[in-house]
């Protein structure tokens, strides 16, 4: 019986579809892109096909020589640059800094809200706690430079009060990396909770429920109930904050400017300064290539996971 | 449902301690934002000073005075137009975009779709340099036509798969009962399907425009004095005279950052799918 009612069910479904002529089907799908794809082409496709060309001439704005056709010579010159090299490992660093500590954060954090879900004023507070992240990176800049500053800053004032010598941190040659860091763990941390949040909140609550009947311990709670559903979102969201501290600009750009010396130049801003600093069009252009391998690369691990959360719910 | 399985024996006690512990990390993170906003209604006299003043009797004349400057309110109108403007139309074609992919699976969706997403996981600073250029050619540049089809483009991938996300979960049933009835695919999609995409149409508005708003690199290069938006205001309109003028920083910084609290609290709950480009749907 259940079996007939789905073939028939399934017939119903198929029908209509069958009916319609494939290749009217087929023009009204690609009218109904072809908007999206007019934007895509001016304003997606064009620049990069742009760049990729641009990378192979030398090409400095500034400079009264006329564009030249140099081959792959502007990639050799960045692989083989130990300065971009030294960019390219420091915001590495940065990233695993960061990640790691806004994810170790963040999960804390997240269990305490999850723990809380009825507690007074959640919506409020939530809202104080998520605002840094929503902060444009100008202004998050502008703002801890105030509160940083050596002379006029609160921090330091605490610091002072307590008897420690007043520090600069943002141009202090040890201090500026790990403040970049802090700064950033600041605005990230919150994300991370928000995906802790998620994850734990895809757990069926059913599963929850029988676990608690079954007075599993905690332990074997995480590891058995917990993790095979959280895991999917938690690593998106590691993934996104990868993805994100990989393209941090804006943030050591207005803080530090890169310094003192190198000590905070990330890789964009390398590039920033390579394109609108010295006007080295074609060389910037073939770090923006390499810049976006790394992009279609971390695109493909990010649907991946997508991918097998997808399965496992189905 | 998290305290049904943690419920402690003696309920009061350690709740009560944990809610503190929430409460105290949520005031913990938000106290800089706090202190920049303090830092607007002080008297100029108690912003650079050392030691830093606590105790003052606001005033509002450093916000009064920074919306004298002759920039500071287009600022905030440029930034109004270009944002809206871009995401109305970047919604539109979207929502055209997404049904597509959502019913028709045209040959090359996936495809599609992950370049659309890769667009957004690309550091902005690799694509300035031909958009410049671009731009330049085009004489777009400090143009409204420019930037908001900069700003179009830069919201339509979130757009389609956070739309392409909430179709998938209505069913083709709504669809087809339709065309037996005899409605045509406009009268589809626009009135029986999207009604039904609210939440994906206010979570793709909401951060659509919380993202343009907070651009500040290409409005930077791309822009120019007739459009530059309020992050860019921020940053050129900060260092005035060779100083940063941080009564400025306070008073702009407080009148950019209230309305972004009032939108967290209003829009909670489309959070979560506005953050991770609609990828992943939730409570929290």
């Amino acid at each position: 019986m259940a079996k007939s009612v789905e073939t028939l069910e399934k017939s119903i479904k198929d029908a209509p579809k069958a009916k319609k002529p494939e290749s009217k089907k087929n023009w009204f799908s690609w009218g109904l892109l072809a908007p999206v794809l007019f934007f895509f082409i001016l304003m997606s496709v064009l620049p990069t096909i742009w760049m990729f060309g641009l990378a192979f001439y030398d090409y400095t704005l500034t400079s009264a020589n006329k564009p030249k056709l140099i081959g792959f010579k502007n990639f050799t010159d960045f692989l083989a640059n130990q300065q971009l090299a030294g960019s390219v490992s420091r915001t590495f660093i940065f990233l695993l800094c960061a990640v790691i500590i806004q994810t170790l954060l963040g999960i804390l954090i997240g269990v305490l809200f999850w723990k809380n879900d009825k507690m007074p004023g959640r919506r409020l507070a939530l809202t104080l706690f998520f605002t840094p992240m929503v902060v444009t990176p100008i202004a998050t800049s502008l703002f801890w430079k105030f509160i940083l500053d050596p002379t006029l800053g609160v921090i330091n004032y605490f610091v002072s009060v307590l008897g420690f010598e007043r520090f600069d941190t943002l141009t202090d040659q040890t201090l500026a990396f790990p403040t970049l860091v802090f700064v950033d763990t600041w605005m990230w941390t919150p994300f991370m909770t928000l995906m802790t949040l998620a994850a734990l909140g895809s757990v069926p609550k059913a599963e929850l429920e029988a676990a608690q009947v079954d007075r599993l311990p905690i332990t074997r709670l995480i590891r058995t109930v917990i993790w095979p559903h959280a895991k999917f979102i938690l690593g998106l969201g590691i993934l996104l904050r990868t993805i994100d501290a990989f393209k941090t600009m804006d943030l050591a750009y207005v803080m530090t400017g890169g310094g003192p010396g190198d000590r905070t130049e990330l890789i964009a801003v390398s590039l920033y300064r390579f394109a609108f600093k010295s006007f080295k069009l074609g060389y910037s252009s073939a770090v923006s290539v390499f810049l976006m391998f790394i992009a279609i690369a971390l695109t493909s691990i990010y649907l991946y996971i997508l991918n097998a959360k997808k399965k496992s719910e189905a | 449902m998290a305290e049904t399985i943690f419920k402690p024996k003696r309920k009061s006690g350690p709740i009560k301690f944990a809610t503190l512990g929430a409460w105290g990390i949520s005031i913990l993170f938000f106290l800089p934002v706090a202190w920049i906003i303090s830092t607007a209604f002080k008297p100029k006299a108690s912003i650079v000073v050392s030691p830093p003043v606590f105790i003052f009797k606001p005033t509002l004349n450093n916000i009064t005075e920074a919306l004298s400057f002759d920039n500071t309110l287009s600022y905030f109108t440029h930034s109004i137009i270009y944002s809206f403007g871009s995401v109305i139309i970047a919604i539109l074609v979207a929502y055209l975009a997404a049904y597509s992919f959502s019913r028709y699976k045209p040959a090359g969706t996936d495809f599609l779709m992950f370049l659309l997403l890769s667009t957004r996981f690309v550091p902005a600073a690799a694509f300035v340099v031909p958009y410049f250029q671009l731009f330049n050619l085009l004489k777009l540049k400090d143009s409204y036509i420019g930037l908001i089809a900069f700003y179009a483009m830069f919201s339509i991938p979130f757009s389609v798969w956070i739309l392409k996300g909430f179709l998938d979960g209505i069913s083709q049933r709504f669809d087809e009962t339709g065309l037996v009835y005899g409605a045509s695919r406009w009268h589809i999609m626009f009135k029986v399907i999207l009604p039904q995409v609210k939440p994906g149409l206010v979570a793709s508005f909401v951060f659509n425009i919380l993202f343009v708003w907070n651009e500040f690199l290409f409005n930077f290069q791309l822009g120019g004095a007739k459009t530059f938006g309020i992050p860019v205001g921020l940053f050129t309109g900060s260092t005035k005279g060779g100083a940063i003028d941080w009564a400025y920083v306070a008073s702009i910084g407080t009148l950019y950052v209230l309305p972004l609290v009032v939108v967290i609290y209003a829009f909670q709950k489309y959070l979560l799918v506005g953050l991770t480009f609609g990828t992943v749907r939730g409570e929290v």
